[in-house]
């Protein structure tokens, strides 16, 4: 059941915030489906396709700074690229935001690490010019319990700051099995339970799960129950939240079939369906008009 | 035929937490003309996801006002693609960036639109005639009585998504087809308001609660801060949306008034 009434409107006096936990262990160099490119490549390329859309929807007019709706973060585990290197979690953005935690949405707007062609996230044979702030890396293991750690802690500081707003998302995209449960005395399943016992006054913090497979594989989105879901998905459902009416009501009117309890959990997505999740995982309740 | 006259006074507010000039709607009132026109009034509400979405209102309003323009779809369809030019070319978008760029080709602006004109009030039959597309809306009052909505939505009727006139040039000739034309006649003592999305719908379901207390509140409004108490009173209770609200009152009476009052 949700707890929450989620109905709070992410404006700047009340802005939202999104935390994406971007897998970049070892598997993730692997093919994905058809589309040539590795999983590593295909869940930067949705990143930065979501990450553009937030920018997109926060500027409002010529010559006026885009509007800060949220505080975004994306963190990486598996092979980290900055400091002593080796395997860990880190902020996944470089450049300027290199080490950042959280980001105000303005602030990633203006500071991309690159603007450049990038393939068409559904497949077609065509590049868009786009800006990047993510890229692919993969190596090491999956510290997946790290990795929730590390977001609970920008979580908690940032539900201080703004306890009147909706709950932040955090979003954990990934391609295997935890190696670091128990962490710190604490499995993986007791670091969501944490992650999610952080509230605002609109509700507990959401945590979402999307599972991408390299192969062809039936994707399972938005299911209100574990049974049928191969492994690891069972774990991944019972640590995913419920669905918010808000986000159920968007998911149903992308066409999919939102049931009673369903989690926020995709399975097996492809390259075009991980960035429809997203899209439905960050739209929370604003004024479309 | 006793001639009877019409004065308009707009009131707004911008979402709770927004700055003023931040109100993304847009309203526009013009005199009778020398042409024997009568006079006009117009209500939009820019779409807080679009780009440019204020500019876009404030063009569709007066280019209502301003050009000639017939309440008839073909009339109507020339108005907004000149809107649409207007808007498309403006000269501040010489400064635009890359993303704001990127905003207007894939995105754009929409804006719901009412447009009101009075007519005949020297003659036998004084009356408004009006065309909306979405959820701005026309009450009618008389003796502290609704006698006409346009458009008549019901209390649940307000959603996320209605119609209105785009910036796509491609959307436009079915859009158009889309408009709703409505009108009524006018008498001495008529109050006629105009309202965006958020405050319609309020008034929509305080008139069915309890019409007399709410004509007499909103004919009663004579300051923008009282407009803005009532506001923030309904938000704070979560009767009113936190929208951009926009309310225009038009009082018809046989004679001008014998004050101007200069709210600053």
């Amino acid at each position: 059941m949700t707890t929450g009434t989620y109905r709070q409107w992410v404006s700047r006096a009340t802005p939202g915030c999104v935390v994406i936990l971007l897998d970049r262990s070892d598997s993730m160099k692997l093919t994905w489906g058809t589309s040539g490119g590795s999983l590593a490549a295909g869940a930067a390329l949705a990143v930065n396709n979501i990450l553009l859309d937030m920018c997109v929807k926060a500027t409002i007019e010529v010559n006026a700074p885009v509007r800060h709706y949220f505080d975004v973060g994306v963190f990486s585990y598996g092979a980290r690229i900055t400091g002593p290197g080796g395997e860990g979690v880190e902020s996944a953005f470089s450049g300027t935001l290199a080490g950042r935690g959280l980001v105000p949405l303005p602030e990633l707007a203006a500071n991309p690490v690159a603007v450049r062609e990038e393939p068409s996230i559904d497949a077609m044979p065509v590049s868009v010019k786009m800006p990047v702030w993510v890229d692919p890396v993969h190596g090491y293991r999956t510290p997946m319990c790290q990795a929730v750690e590390v977001a609970g802690a920008h979580v908690f500081d940032w539900v201080s700051a703004h306890p009147d707003s909706f709950p932040p998302i955090v979003i954990n995209i990934t391609d295997g099995m935890v190696t670091d449960s128990p962490h710190q005395g604490a499995t993986l399943h007791d670091w969501a339970k944490r992650l999610t016992s952080i509230e605002t006054s609109d509700g507990p913090a959401l945590f979402f799960n999307v599972f991408l497979s390299p192969t062809a594989s039936q994707e399972i989105v938005f299911p209100s129950g574990p049974a049928g879901l191969p492994m690891p998905g069972p774990e991944l459902f019972a640590l995913s939240s419920e669905l918010p009416p808000p986000m159920a009501e968007n998911a149903r009117a992308d066409g999919y079939d939102v049931r009673q309890g369903a989690r926020g959990l995709a399975f097996n997505v492809g390259r075009s369906t991980l960035l429809r999740v997203l899209q439905i995982g960050t739209r929370v309740p604003d004024r479309s008009r | 035929m006793t001639p009877v006259h019409a004065w308009p006074v707009v009131f707004s507010a911008a979402k709770k937490g927004n700055d003023p000039w931040e109100w993304e709607d847009g309203a526009a009132a013009a005199p009778a003309d020398v042409t024997g026109r009568g006079p006009r009034f117009a209500m939009a509400d820019g779409a807080t996801e679009g780009f440019g979405s204020t500019r876009w209102a404030m063009q569709l309003v007066e280019g209502f006002l301003a050009a000639d323009v017939e309440l008839t779809e073909r009339s109507l369809l020339g108005w907004a693609s000149r809107a649409q030019h207007e808007w498309r070319h403006d000269p501040l978008l010489s400064g635009a960036t890359g993303l704001e760029l990127f905003k207007l080709d894939s995105v754009g602006a929409f804006a719901t639109f009412l447009g009101c004109e009075f007519a005949d009030l020297g003659g036998r039959r004084p009356h408004w005639r009006a065309v909306a597309l979405g959820d701005t809306v026309l009450f009618h009052v008389r003796h502290g009585k609704l006698i006409a909505q346009f458009p008549e939505i019901s209390i649940d009727g307000f959603g996320v998504n209605p119609s209105g006139v785009p910036t796509a040039r491609d959307a436009l000739p079915g859009v158009i087809d889309q408009m709703g034309f409505a009108e009524g006649d006018l008498a001495p003592g008529d109050l006629v308001y105009l309202a965006t999305d958020a405050f319609a719908h309020w008034m929509v379901r305080e008139c069915h609660e309890d019409q007399e207390q709410l004509w007499s509140v909103l004919a009663g409004l004579n300051h923008p801060k009282r407009f803005l108490a009532l506001v923030d009173d309904r938000r704070a209770t979560r009767e009113m949306a936190n929208d951009d609200v926009t309310l225009m009152r038009i009082s018809v009476a046989a004679t001008w008034p014998d004050q101007l009052v200069v709210c600053v």
